[in-house]
């Protein structure tokens, strides 16, 4: 029943919105009666997506995609989100999250009418291209043929908290982007009013927060349940999340020379453009079955060209517009060597650079399959000796960027930043030399702890220290960059300074991590609602009162046959200890401790990265 | 000038679809790489018999002959789905070698295994520690590797065959 | 002050070998070189895993082999060939730099080349 709900819903939506798109007198279309069927529709989207939701909740097998991924042993928050843990149901989520961008741009005032018209008139085509993909290729409302009482399972690695919040978030970075599209396209059409670029500058930081946001969540699920305590693995399709983030960095950046009143529409048109065209060709590299990874849905050739074609007629359709409709040409610019201005574009070429040489390494094995049938890898080494070495100018410009002036080439206060670099490349030397000497570390640690003072310089001689919300609006460039420096150290020093420590032990031997007494207390193997789980128990630091327990080891799940390691580990502030239970061999098991300093930085750096893109957008 | 810097995306776009199009008509399985030897000189080896640990067969054995090499293991669940088709080569093809390496087994299992399902092969070598297996490139069970006269690889495919693989890939080889 | 230039650039001098004698005394052993080697290196049966993470039968023999070769004196460049020759450039995670792979590798440089360049004819347009 929600399934024929589901599937109707969904089709009106569509219907609704191919009304909107042919109907010739569009843009005659009273306010009123235009958002009303703009809202009608994105509600009715919505009404699809929570009609499989409610399909996964009571365990509806009767709907083929419910049976395929769902088990009614699983607890109810892994149904709720078995709802997007396939590819189906992802897509509907994409597809609702669309809507969901649609409904409040509806609601956006101080705006010409045929400029928020044709922008969600952009948003109804964007919809019906994805609306049609899932009805004829990706329908999760498809009626299960034979008759069953349980499903086949969720795949056990999607039963994770970190994992079920992961996609919604993700995609609401991605999707946010098509509204950005929109609005940039409909201004290529409307050519007139700058009033957009306001607009368009809200719309990009909301979706670059949640894309931060969302990028974070899987690099955080990556960390601590793949079990070999790495978070980037340069893998496709965090690449194909990286991009867009990029370019949206870019972006938000370029948007914000509007203020100083120095707008290169052009470019911010192509942006805009990009951003969106990068997450539609991610989705296409993840659902098309072109790509290995971890993450890669099953998938078959039609549903490949059929996004392949979405992404074509989407991107090729951006960027035709911008061909035939070009901007008018700008104020120029004010550039000098080196105001905020300059700074801004070269951090805009860096970043830019960044994305295209990502691209590059993501699509090129696929070139040179293409043409030589032989397959290569472009991996972690290759984006790591490319991004970035690029990455580091910028990095360094945006140490002093913030306080750099739109009109002069001066900088206030320049003895007191030349004083602190000086001091602080003395301080990381000394500590590099009674360490392990490391020249990314000691580069990576120096460039963290640069921004961080040069920031922190700035915010006190550069403004009246008061404690009021306007001023933690004015200074919140400057704690961006510090949240990047932050998470700059935490990565420096949690991949560079890394230790690792092997172990082959008998159950009750006692070994030492980290300077602390470890027992290795006992193996147990327990039965869980829908898994087994073998778990080594330590006890760390049993010199202490108080010892800490850490249990590590692997979840074995009967009904998809599958096997997970499940490390364990000791949050500290300043580092993570991080335990892998390995095979057993003659009773000694053997055991991997790894010592990740300052991992927690990266996602401390991250919230103040994305508290940063909040209070932006408050700003006008 | 400006407008030849506008076109770049979408030359840029063309070629990005073109290739991947090509790329997803043409069937490839992102699992399966194609091999490093293809249409390169097969591997030198030396393998005792399973049966007789005196009969040894060498690289040299097999040249002028068309060879069909199959890696199997008695521990090998795809192996055995695979299995009855060799016998369907061997009638259909009676100038075809087949020559069988047994990867990482022990002799009793293998024995039993070759015994309780037919054993089609000429000849099965003994590859225990894997190195021949190594020597080919071979990373899963089963995989095998057609061999023409002249002791070139000209075919490899991962994975159990189908008949439908021996029509289509095979056959027009032979 | 002369005294205090040249407490200065004795200073240095000393940081400065410092800096090298540390790079110059690594001592890289055999544990080390498998350890970065394998790091580079497509455990083939997993999902985009390294030799050196990956606990698998496959990445297990493999490193058992590399581990071989350098005991016997091979150098990094002689095993990836080794490697390559049997499992085709795929197992490798940093792409070769040859014929085929030129654009890769100069794909970056060549963008911030004409970056610079960029730049700089803006910023002297604006000064003229």
């Amino acid at each position: 029943m929600s399934s024929l709900v589901g599937f109707l819903s969904l089709i009106l939506a569509i219907g609704i919105n191919f009304y909107l798109l042919l109907s010739r007198y569009i843009l005659r279309f009273k306010n009123q009666r235009f958002n009303f069927l703009i809202r009608l529709s994105s509600l009715l989207t919505l009404l699809s997506f929570f009609s499989l939701m409610y399909a996964y909740v009571i365990s509806d097998f009767s709907n083929y995609n419910v049976f395929q991924n769902s088990h009614s042993n699983k607890p109810l928050i892994y149904k709720i989100s078995g709802t997007w843990g396939n590819h189906e149901g992802s897509m509907l989520l994409w597809l609702s999250i669309l809507s969901i961008f649609s409904f409040f741009f509806s609601f956006t005032k101080n705006t010409e009418d045929n400029f928020q018209k044709l922008t969600l008139i952009i948003q109804t085509f964007l919809h019906i291209l994805f609306g049609l993909f899932i009805v004829f290729t990706s329908n999760p409302f498809l009626v299960n043929s034979i008759l069953v009482n349980e499903g086949l399972g969720l795949n056990p690695i999607l039963q994770d908290p970190g994992l079920a919040v992961h996609p919604p978030i993700l995609y609401a970075g991605y999707v946010g982007y098509s509204i950005v599209f929109s609005i940039a396209v409909a201004g290529l059409f409307q050519n007139s009013d700058d009033e957009w670029l306001h607009v368009a500058k809200k719309w990009s930081l909301i979706s670059w927060t949640f894309l931060t946001g969302g990028i974070a969540l899987g690099s955080y699920w990556a960390y601590y349940e793949l079990g070999w305590g790495g978070w980037w693995f340069w893998d496709p399709v965090e690449n194909v999340s990286l991009m867009p983030w990029i370019a949206g960095l870019a972006l938000v950046h370029s948007l914000m020379m509007v203020r100083g009143e120095q707008a290169i529409k052009k470019w911010i048109v192509f942006l805009s453009i990009l951003c969106f065209s990068l997450s539609v060709f991610g989705t296409f590299l993840v659902r098309s079955g072109i790509l290995t990874s971890v993450h890669s849905f099953a998938s078959d050739a039609s549903r490949g060209i059929f996004i392949l074609l979405i992404f074509f007629i989407v991107t090729g359709f951006g960027f035709l517009v911008f061909l035939l409709k070009e901007p008018k040409k700008s104020n120029s610019l004010n550039l000098l060597f080196i105001n905020k201005v300059s700074a801004l574009v070269i951090n805009n070429i860096l970043m830019i650079i960044a994305t295209f040489t990502i691209l590059l390494g993501t699509i090129y094995p696929i070139i040179i399959e293409v043409l030589y049938n032989k397959r290569i890898s472009v991996g972690g080494p290759y984006f790591n000796s490319t991004v970035i070495p690029i990455m580091i100018p910028g990095f360094l410009l945006m140490s002093i960027a913030p306080i750099l002036s739109w009109q002069t080439n001066k900088i206030k206060n320049s003895k007191k930043y030349v004083l602190g670099l000086i001091i602080l490349s003395f301080l990381v030397l000394i500590q590099s030399y009674f360490l392990d000497f490391n020249s990314w570390g000691f580069v990576g640690l120096l460039l963290g702890l640069w921004i961080i003072l040069a920031s922190i310089i700035a915010i006190f001689s550069s403004y009246n220290f008061k404690f009021n919300f306007k001023f933690f609006q004015i200074i919140n460039p400057h704690i961006a960059h510090i949240g990047v420096g932050i998470a700059i150290v935490g990565i420096t020093c949690s991949s560079v300074l890394q230790n690792e420590l092997d172990f082959n032990l008998n159950v009750g031997d006692e070994f030492n991590v980290d300077g602390k007494r470890v027992l290795f207390k006992e193996i147990e193997t327990t039965n869980q609602t829908n898994f087994q789980s073998l778990r080594g128990k330590f006890l760390f630091d049993i010199k202490k009162d108080q010892s800490q327990k850490i249990e590590a080891g692997k979840n074995y799940y009967p009904v998809s046959k599958m096997i997970t390691s499940e490390a364990g580990i000791l949050h500290k502030w300043d580092r993570d200890i991080y335990f892998i239970l390995g095979d057993q061999k003659n009773n000694e098991w053997y055991i991997k401790v790894l010592i990740n300093p300052f991992v927690s930085f990266i996602w401390l750096g991250v919230i103040i990265m994305m508290y940063s893109g909040l209070i932006a957008v408050t700003r006008r | 000038m400006n407008r030849i810097f506008i076109l770049i995306p979408l030359i840029v776009l063309l070629i990005i679809c073109i290739f991947s199009l090509i790329y997803l008509l043409s069937g490839k399985d992102p699992n399966k790489p194609p091999s490093a030897l293809l249409n390169k000189n097969v591997p030198s080896f030396e393998s005792s018999s399973l049966y007789n640990s005196n009969k040894v067969i060498k690289t040299k054995d097999i040249k002028n002959k068309k060879t069909l090499i199959n890696f199997f293991a008695s521990w090998c669940s795809p192996c055995k789905i695979e299995h009855p088709l060799f016998f369907e080569i061997r009638k259909k093809h009676p100038e075809l070698y087949l020559l069988g390496f047994n990867h990482k087994d022990a002799t009793l299992d293998a024995k039993k295994y070759l015994e309780e399902d037919g054993n089609p092969y000429h000849f099965v070598g003994v590859d225990s520690d894997g190195l021949i297996a190594l020597e080919f490139g071979v990373f899963g069970l089963p995989e095998t590797y057609l061999i023409d006269e002249n002791g070139k690889i000209i075919y490899k495919f991962m994975g159990p065959l189908t008949k439908d693989i021996l029509i289509n890939e095979i056959g027009p080889l032979l | 002050m002369k005294l205090g230039h040249f407490f200065k650039a004795l200073h240095i001098t000393i940081l400065g070998f410092l800096f090298f004698s540390f790079k110059i005394l690594a001592v890289e052993n055999i544990e080390e070189r498998l350890k970065s080697l394998t790091l580079e290196l497509r455990c083939m049966t997993c999902q985009n895993q390294s030799i050196y993470d990956s606990d698998a039968e496959f990445s297990n023999d493999i490193k058992k082999i590399v581990k071989q070769k350098l005991q016997e004196g091979k150098s990094e460049q002689d095993i990836k060939i080794f490697l390559v020759e049997r499992y085709g450039e795929y197992i490798l995670f940093r792409p070769l730099i040859n014929y085929n792979n030129i654009f890769l590798w100069s794909f970056p440089f060549i963008l911030v080349v004409f970056g610079l360049f960029f730049v700089l004819i803006k910023i002297k347009r604006k000064n003229v």
